[in-house]
């Protein structure tokens, strides 16, 4: 049996964080699917919005399992979550034959299978025995499948297999569609694997500490995951019109700067002091 | 390591109901392929047969996490999902590039992919160890190498696990990359396979154009499997390891079992990605 540590007290409770963190994101991935509607791609930001509010739940989750000594680093929960996510993600993407409409939801409830599946082999078979391993880890499987797919949402504008698997290229003048320019064919999804892992790892791996504060980790989650959709919009100039990618940079950019803002005023709240590139004094040092 | 250096947990002993209820999981995940698409039953076995032996390689691999980075533990200093994932994906690299030289050489250039750059990682960080920090390689677990038959207490300093990387820990890290790269491709060729007789019927297109999904979807399952089993396995080893003469090495079997498991359910909806 592990002990438990809390990393920090106050904040908002883990199940409100749950509800606005999975009802944001299904909100925001379902504002995406306006494209289709619509036949435009100015609302594919919205699927990077949905990855920013699956991050922000994502890091409280990876907050609680960690709070226990899982002995393998906070980076080994973003690589199982994102590493379930995928899979999850993917087969919910084909749900589109049936309706578009359940990819969001069908998504969310394959990861929970993994997800459930992950869990209990970590917490049972493997003896880890700690009480929050189950559901932290579905948690966190939900997670890395709702920010793969608000990532890949915002790059192809659309998230059903046919779209993610056909991408056009122009030859001589002529428009080709084929297989392989598109986000499968291209394997743009590694990148985007690898970019929402990266913002799903960080937060909490270095904001944790004795002096780790709740409002300061989820800033730093909001800007990991606005940073995470700068990279994404550059990159969805493969596949959205060039107007469509500004609206996605703009934002994304706007997001970052506000973000990333609030975040050095929070940390230098925390902070025993400030110092701007001068040496680090030492607590009750004469320098 | 634990990053809130929280005591570590799991216990040695092997947990027979929940055993038995993986094992049941996986048997109805295999069961579910057989009736929805018969063709991938074989390559689903190869699924869970690979990520068994990615959970079995990790095993073999010194991880020292954050206490070898400061030289207070044996092994190499970051975490397994790190090295796990290097390892795995070099080999994975390894095994793709000489796909269409069939399985078996496919499965051998990604076991050596592995193995080589487990070779190249241990030897750096040896040469990190003792030219850069000036530490002496010695196990806090074991009084002699097995296989050199080294003493080491006389080399270890006190107040730590050990320090620097012993060459029992070497050899387990080639070894460890050795079945960590050949799991790897064995994943990825299965999928590939499954992916490129399943998905010209679905997209109603030809086998040459099929290609790049059917390479896209194959790397990045491999790839997500190779980390939600390497993670499994570093829950089982509670993040560090020295090697095969560590005595965390005897809870293998444990990891097989429920790496095998989390292939079956992950594999399954990999697989149905076909049929759906």
């Amino acid at each position: 049996m592990s002990v438990k540590i809390e990393a920090s007290e106050g904040g908002m409770p883990h199940d409100k964080m749950l509800g606005i963190g999975l009802i944001g994101a299904l909100l925001c991935l379902y504002l995406t699917y306006l494209n289709n509607l619509m036949g435009t791609d100015f609302f594919a930001f919205f699927g990077g919005l949905a990855a920013v509010a699956a991050l922000w739940w994502g890091t409280d989750s990876i907050k609680k399992l960690c709070s226990y000594g899982i002995g393998t680093g906070v980076p080994s929960a973003g690589m199982i979550a994102l590493g379930s996510g995928v899979i999850a993600m993917v087969f919910a993407t084909k749900l589109a034959h049936i309706s578009p409409l359940l990819v969001p939801i069908g998504c969310v409830i394959i990861a929970a299978i993994i997800g459930v599946v992950l869990g209990f082999v970590s917490d049972n078979v493997l003896n880890m025995n700690i009480p929050v391993m189950l559901r932290m880890l579905t948690e966190l499987t939900v997670v890395g499948s709702l920010v793969m797919l608000g990532f890949t949402a915002m790059v192809s504008g659309t998230f059903t297999f046919e779209g993610l698997i056909t991408g056009s290229s122009s030859f001589m003048g002529v428009e080709m569609i084929s297989y392989g320019p598109s986000v499968v064919g291209g394997c743009v999804l590694a990148t985007i694997f690898i970019l929402g892992g990266i913002a799903i790892q960080h937060p909490f791996n270095a904001c944790l500490g004795p002096d780790e504060s709740w409002d300061r980790t989820q800033m730093c989650a909001t800007e990991c995951g606005f940073l995470s959709m700068i990279g994404i919009a550059v990159m969805s100039l493969a596949f959205l019109s060039l107007a469509a990618v500004i609206v996605s940079l703009i934002i994304a950019v706007l997001g970052w700067a506000w973000s990333f803002n609030e975040l050095i005023k929070l940390s230098k709240r925390d902070a025993y002091d400030w110092l701007d590139a001068e040496p680090i004094r030492e607590v009750g040092g004469d320098s | 390591m634990s990053a809130l250096g929280g005591g570590s947990s799991g216990g040695d002993g092997i947990n027979p109901t929940a055993s038995v209820i993986a094992i049941v999981i996986l048997l109805v995940a295999v069961g579910i392929v057989y009736v929805m698409y018969p063709a991938a039953l074989f390559p689903l076995i190869g699924v869970i047969i690979g990520g068994a032996l990615i959970a079995f390689g990790v095993h073999f691999v010194p991880v020292g996490g954050a206490p070898a980075a400061m030289g207070q533990a044996p092994g190499i200093a970051t975490g397994v999902a790190m090295l796990a994932a290097g390892a795995g994906l070099a080999g994975l690299f390894g095994g793709a590039w000489a796909a269409h030289y069939g399985l078996w050489v496919a499965l051998g250039a990604g076991a050596i992919g592995g193995a080589l750059l487990m070779a190249i990682t241990c030897l750096m960080v040896n040469v990190v160890y003792v030219y850069a920090m000036g530490i002496p390689a010695a196990s806090g677990k074991v009084e002699k190498d097995p296989i050199t038959g080294d003493t080491f207490p006389e080399y270890k300093s006190s107040g730590t696990e050990g320090h620097g990387l012993p060459f029992i820990s070497y050899v387990g890290g080639v070894i460890g990359g050795l079945f960590g790269g050949f799991g790897g491709t064995l994943i990825y060729m299965e999928f590939l396979a499954v992916y490129e007789a399943g998905l010209p019927t679905v997209l109603m297109a030809t086998p040459e154009e099929v290609v790049p999904i059917a390479v896209g979807l194959a790397g990045i399952f491999a790839v997500g499997l190779f980390l939600v089993n390497a993670v499994i396995t570093a829950y089982n080893i509670t993040g560090t390891i020295e090697g095969p003469h560590d005595p965390k090495f005897k809870r293998w079997p444990r990891a097989v079992i429920g790496a095998a498991c989390a292939s079956a359910v992950c594999g399954m909806f990999a697989i149905l990605l076909v049929v759906v």
